[in-house]
């Protein structure tokens, strides 16, 4: 049968790569320190497939039609585009899709009443290629990512988000195989982008998230609203979602959190996490 | 946030995938758009804040008016 094999979760922002000078040195080492240990860690676990739990930043998903959840179906992502590539000043690549995969979750997860919205073009952005810039720098591991809405209210509630992250893993652990998955949610924590407070960061919000993730404890963070996230984490804190998503998939393992920094230059609340069984 | 306005979100949709940043938006832009007062005034100052009461997505608002934010 297949496997979960790995569990990580790491926030994501441009200027974490795009403008590593403007950062204090120490707390750039030290969140670059946390992305290098998830490297060697999720390189010793040999994953076949990494299943990204992500958000679009209305990039790919207009108004005119804005899924809740979606599935990518493509054969490869820009990860970053050459675009991405220069703001994020990493080199432009691609990354290979698990189409197939992503199909029989698609299809298993349509027949379980999980409505998946899916898409064969994804343009991705930062929330796949800061990432696995550190994590999959050799680029040689497919990747399976499920987008869920995170930045054009309303959102899915993180109870649901919740409900298909555990979807996700009972779907990973009854396949007929004997893959390797890891999972990997990027996102958050704390930031507020593009509104009046842009650069504000809330490390109280940041390190009480962290906490309730290391001791598994998700009730209170799938009780959370909207309104309450906005409040204390931003609208960039709607993406814990990623991260309660992946809980959903891995019930009971506990984060170990290897750096988080506040990071007022990146706008973000920076975290490298990895989830233990 | 007081609501979300479609209007505001096409036209910052529309301009984000032209790759450009811009300090405000031209007449030219904004043509062809159904747009009231208020939101045209908004786009053409490339009043960020304004444009975030208005309910123009932040994320949009950021990519467009890059240049407007001082971090």
């Amino acid at each position: 049968m297949a496997e979960i094999v790995a569990a990580l979760a790491t926030s994501h922002a441009p200027l974490i790569t795009g403008r590593p000078e403007v950062s204090m040195p120490e707390r750039r080492d030290r969140l670059y320190g946390g992305f290098h240990e998830l490297h060697r860690r999720l390189t010793a676990a040999r994953p076949d497939l990494i299943v990204l739990f992500v958000n679009d930043h209305i990039q790919n998903f207009p108004y005119s039609n804005m899924p809740a959840f979606c599935i990518g179906l493509a054969e490869a992502y820009d990860a970053p585009s050459p675009g991405g590539a220069r703001l994020m000043r990493i080199p432009a690549r691609r990354v290979r899709g698990a189409p197939e995969w992503g199909m029989a979750l698609l299809e298993s997860g349509l027949a379980a009443g999980f409505d998946f919205a899916y898409s064969y073009e994804i343009e991705s952005w930062d929330e796949l290629s800061v990432p696995l810039h550190f994590l999959t720098p050799e680029g040689q591991v497919p990747v399976a990512p499920v987008y869920t809405n995170c930045a054009a209210p309303p959102l899915p509630t993180p109870r649901r988000c919740h409900e298909v992250g555990a979807f996700v893993g009972t779907f990973i652990r009854s396949r007929p195989t004997r893959e390797r998955v890891a999972l990997l949610a990027t996102g958050g924590i704390s930031h507020w982008v593009g509104t009046p407070e842009t650069g504000r960061i809330n490390p109280e919000f940041d390190r009480r998230v962290l906490d309730h993730v290391a001791r598994a404890d998700i009730e209170p963070l799938v009780r959370l609203t909207h309104a309450e996230i906005e409040r204390d984490g931003g609208n960039g804190g709607q993406e814990i979602r990623n991260w309660v998503a992946l809980l959903g998939a891995v019930p009971g393992w506990k984060g170990e959190v290897l750096a988080y920094e506040p990071v007022a230059e990146w706008i973000t609340g920076c975290a490298t996490v990895w989830v233990h069984p | 946030m007081s609501g979300t306005s479609y209007a505001l979100n096409k036209i910052l949709t529309t301009v984000a995938r032209q790759h450009v940043m811009k300090d405000a938006l031209s007449d030219d832009d904004l043509a062809g758009h159904d747009l009231n007062d208020e939101e045209r005034a908004a786009l053409k100052a490339g009043d960020i804040t304004r444009l975030y009461h208005l309910g123009a997505n932040p994320y949009l608002i950021r990519r467009v008016f890059r240049s407007r934010f001082p971090i």
